[in-house]
């Protein structure tokens, strides 16, 4: 269970300490990467070295890429 | 709004829901361009080219996989991301913005699809839709779901 803060200090250092793991969060949902996921919503990486990462990822960055062709 | 989502409309009510999406493409079943958001003709069609294949690699490489045929894809690249969803009928595929949110873009994929197939409408909330017709507050307008809700 977490602990309760107590003071405007710790409160503070609690509101830093959640915006850092936003941030955190959003850098790990930025790093490129292949999920998948099955009709249950279930997600499974696609490692970086399993056969057809490398084509799959390709492919991502060529959609991109006509899209940045364009704008 | 018409009442019923048309394939030919499909793409573009994707983008209608998700302001993070940059371009939209729906094929169908045999993977040939149905509607996409794009203007000109080749550069869709290059698109759907690009996301049928992003499927047949996806298939290839979890062949081996003892679980179902994925029905969802996200691909995170510098710059942005790929994000597709797929029924026996349709495949529709996205490219989004840098820092789109995955949870977000796979919801509003799956529920285009879900209209596609004669699903629930995706609708704003009986509330909003009342209050509508009357004078705009601050009461009101902080009461309002940032959200839309599935609704039948």
């Amino acid at each position: 269970m977490k602990e309760k803060r107590k003071g405007p200090l710790s409160r503070a250092a609690g509101i830093a300490e959640g915006v850092a793991a936003t941030v955190r969060r959003l850098q790990r949902e930025r790093e490129p990467r292949v999920l998948v996921y099955d009709p249950s919503g279930y997600a499974r990486l696609i490692q970086p070295e399993a056969r057809g990462h490398e084509r799959i990822m390709s492919l991502a960055e060529d959609m991109l890429a006509e899209v940045a062709g364009r704008e | 709004m018409p009442d019923t989502l048309t394939p030919e409309r499909a793409a573009e009510r994707l983008r209608e829901l998700s302001a993070d999406v940059r371009t939209a493409v729906l094929l169908d079943a045999a993977g040939s361009l149905t509607s996409a958001t794009e203007a000109e003709r080749e550069r869709a069609e290059k698109l759907a080219d690009l996301a049928r294949s992003l499927f047949e690699e996806v298939d290839r490489a979890t062949r081996d996989w003892e679980t179902d045929p994925p029905q969802q894809v996200e691909v995170q690249v510098p710059g942005g991301g790929v994000f597709a969803s797929r029924t026996s009928r349709w495949t529709l595929a996205a490219v989004a913005k840098r820092g789109a949110l995955s949870s977000l873009m796979l919801y509003d994929l799956h529920a285009v699809l879900e209209e596609l197939e004669g699903g629930p409408l995706i609708r704003r909330s009986a509330a909003v839709e009342e209050r509508a017709a009357g004078p705009a507050t601050e009461e009101r307008a902080a009461e309002e779901l940032p959200m839309p809700e599935l609704g039948g």
